[in-house]
């Protein structure tokens, strides 16, 4: 027995001084420069370099009328939407204006150079939204032979900040995207640009942050983006693209940009949407989608009370009360308020939704099909940062 | 039975005062002061490189331009290299070395080709060799993209009196082309930059960019306005285009410089000009008749985007592009019609009078 004993604390002095980093050799990350180089040289050939001229350059916070500089694109505008009746005890606000470029006050941004995605080998072309709130009228996209071509405008999603253009191409090399489910937080994330110069892609290292940011619609990455690789793709070490770098932040619009080389990026993942880029293909401009229902966030559940329905909203419209209880969204049952928010936040405009509502205590709940609108422009200018707290009280188990 | 339940508990103690012991053990060697010897590649080039680089103090009193910036030892004599745009003066400028000693440094000459400043310190008032740096001069490339890097300076005059210069580490990020240079603000240089995202800061400018190999390979520049983007980028000046001016200074060669006159260009394009405060795009309104333009194809309605390599994204550009150019100079031009992207090369006229 005392042998044993002898054994054992012998075994276990040993096992723990011996340091950590015996067997770990610092230097392996620097082995880290030959992957890069490869993904890049794979990925590459389906980073462009995207060119606006022209639009209409207004810039978020000047008051004054909108310098208007070239001729203006013959572009469809949105239709615009009717502004939401506020409750009596709100304060009016001033109205944001309709149209404005998404630019954040603090940001000047210039109409520079910025990047895109080859998404198919017949010329459609990712790019950030961000390159595209001049509004411009031409649109220049320079492959990375150094060949220019004119690109169309096509459809966007302005949740996701990414929008299509096309060129008229074919045997394109283009990119191959990995499934977000597929993405580990702590892989390799590197973020390519090519806004500067045309022989290499700029490169940017860091890793995945995190996963399903923006409801589900992002990456989060801590390699620097900015306005210099904004619509440029972040790739694993494989040269496959994990997403696409764009301004995003819970605050709404296209904020995201003062948030530039700070470690907190975005990157829009796009193999689990082909549904919404081929509506993209089709010119549509996505939005998120909108019930209209307040919360009363007192109510902790379950399921989410309404205290308000909006006039011209969709849930007024279906006959949705203050006083309802939301049970199921789509079949799943609905835990608080903030949970509902967050079932509903992934959702975009034109979107059935399946509801499960107590209307009165004790009676049967009202199953209903609603169709989501578009999220109003007053709505989304106000951020999604209003409608979902950053903390919230949970419910507490019994 | 008793034997089994033993074994286990004493296992768990003797763990336990192990840990314990490793804990006390671990504790010590962290407040140890003895200097650990530098083991990893990057440890060894820094600890390597510190030694030539060296913290520059000038003069005090605009707030405006920084007093402090860092610098490169380039040679044996003395001679250290910075950049011009930090405020030096005669007679009350500081160079600190590694070792903490202040020596005055002699003003050299500016040299605004390259945006850098040429200092001089007396060797032999210098304790033991100077380690001077000098560009790597085997053929191939110096740098390229995603390539690991150090930087080394004064970042934020962080160290103060003795203390040595900051190390950060990044990659490159890419090389900035003439044409880019061109939309950035405060680059005298005319060639190549190189960016990286080593942390590079007021203070910092005049270091050095390494690679881990110890090979010096640019001088960090200020941080650069881009216009393309406006943010900030961190930029260096490539070191092997700094060698003619070295060795011109340093081993007394001469730079033989070709002076031009500047003579204004002429293309015959009118373009569309609009009233407000932005320039607009490079739309053609007309084109004369006869004129290099006109040979070159251009239309009313065209779009100019790109002359060679640089964009051009309003009016204004356009004619701040064409006065690099001298008459006579034939320029790719690159146009949009209608839905197409077409090239055409435009030879300049010398301006009429």
């Amino acid at each position: 027995m005392s042998t044993r004993l002898h054994v054992a604390v012998a075994l276990a002095v040993a096992s723990l001084t011996l340091p950590a980093q015996q067997g770990v050799d610092p230097d392996e990350l620097l082995n880290l420069e030959p992957v890069l180089l490869q993904a890049m040289q794979k990925a590459a050939p389906f980073v462009v370099t995207v060119e606006t001229f022209g639009g209409a350059r207004k810039i978020l916070g000047a008051d004054g009328p909108a310098d208007s500089a070239g001729p203006q694109p013959p572009r469809p505008q949105p239709p615009k939407p009717k502004p939401k009746p506020k409750p009596d005890d709100e304060e009016e606000r001033p109205k944001p204006k309709p149209d404005m470029p998404l630019a954040q006050p603090g940001f000047h941004q210039t109409q520079g150079k910025t990047t895109g995605i080859i998404l198919s080998s017949d010329g459609w072309i990712l790019v950030s939204r961000f390159a595209l709130n001049f509004d411009p009228s031409t649109i220049l996209i320079t492959l990375p032979g150094g060949e220019t071509r004119y690109a169309e405008r096509k459809g966007e999603d302005t949740s996701r900040g990414i929008a299509l253009v096309k060129i008229d191409a074919k045997d394109l090399p283009f990119a191959e995207f990995v499934h977000p489910e597929q993405v580990q937080v702590g892989q390799w994330a590197f973020a390519l640009g090519r806004t500067f110069g045309l022989e290499e892609p700029t490169v940017h290292i860091g890793i995945v942050s995190a996963k399903r940011r923006q409801f589900g619609r992002a990456l989060q990455i801590d390699a620097y983006t900015s306005p210099a690789n904004y619509g440029g793709a972040v790739v694993d070490i494989h040269g496959r693209v994990l997403g696409v770098a764009v301004p995003l932040s819970p605050a709404g619009r296209d904020a995201g940009v003062e948030w530039y080389d700070s470690g907190i990026g975005f990157a829009t993942t796009i193999a689990d949407i082909p549904e919404i880029v081929d509506k993209m293909k089709q010119g549509e401009v996505l939005h998120r989608g909108w019930l209209g229902v307040q919360l009363e966030m007192s109510h902790l559940g379950p399921g989410a009370k309404i205290s308000g329905t909006p006039k011209d909203g969709v849930a007024a419209k279906a006959g949705l009360r203050k006083g309802d209880i939301i049970l199921k969204v789509d079949g799943t049952v609905v835990q608080n308020g903030p949970h509902f928010q967050m079932l509903l936040s992934s959702r975009m405009g034109g979107d059935p939704v399946g509801l499960e509502v107590q209307k009165k205590n004790g009676e049967p709940a009202v199953s209903l099909t609603v169709i989501l609108a578009d999220t109003p422009y007053e709505e989304r200018s106000k951020g999604q940062g209003e409608e979902l707290p950053a903390s919230f009280p949970l419910p507490e188990k019994k | 039975m008793n034997v089994r339940l033993l074994a286990p508990s004493a296992l768990l103690i003797a763990s336990t005062s192990a840990l314990v012991c490793a804990q006390t053990q671990d504790f010590g060697k962290a407040y140890s002061f003895a200097e650990r010897k530098a083991q990893t590649k990057v440890e060894v080039v820094i600890d390597r490189l510190l030694p030539s680089i060296v913290k520059v103090h000038g003069a005090s009193g605009l707030r405006t331009i920084d007093p402090t910036a860092s610098g490169i030892i380039v040679s044996k004599q003395g001679h250290i290299l910075t950049l011009d745009q930090v405020l030096l003066q005669e007679g009350r400028t500081r160079v600190v070395l590694f070792d903490g000693s202040v020596h005055q440094a002699e003003v050299l000459r500016d040299d605004p080709d390259f945006g850098v400043r040429l200092l001089k310190i007396d060797p032999t008032a210098v304790e033991g060799e100077l380690h001077p740096v000098w560009p790597p001069m085997d053929e191939g490339p110096l740098f390229r993209t995603g390539q690991v890097v150090v930087s080394l300076g004064n970042c934020f005059r962080l160290a103060e009196f003795s203390e040595k210069v900051s190390a950060t580490f990044g990659v490159v990020v890419g090389r900035a082309n003439t044409a880019l240079r061109y939309r950035m603000a405060d680059v005298k240089f005319q060639g190549d930059l190189i960016l990286t995202d080593a942390c590079n800061n007021p203070g910092h400018y005049g270091g050095g960019l390494f690679t881990l190999d110890g090979r010096w390979i640019g001088l960090n520049n200020r941080l650069l306005d881009s216009k393309e983007t406006n943010t900030m980028i961190s930029a260096a000046i490539p070191s092997r285009d700094l060698v003619p001016y070295l060795e011109e200074l340093i081993h007394g060669k001469i730079r033989v410089e070709a002076t031009t006159e500047v003579k204004p260009v002429w293309t015959g394009i009118v373009l569309f000009r609009q009233a407000g405060q932005q320039s607009p795009p490079a739309y053609v309104d007309r084109v004369i008749a006869g004129s290099p333009g006109a040979i070159a194809g251009l239309r009313p309605d065209d779009l100019i985007v790109r002359v060679d390599e640089y964009s051009i994204r309003s009016c204004v550009e356009f004619g701040k592009i064409l006065e690099k150019y001298q008459p006579g100079q034939k320029v790719n031009l690159t146009y949009k019609r209608g839905t197409e992207v077409k090239q055409a090369v435009l030879e300049l006229a010398e301006e009429k009078k």
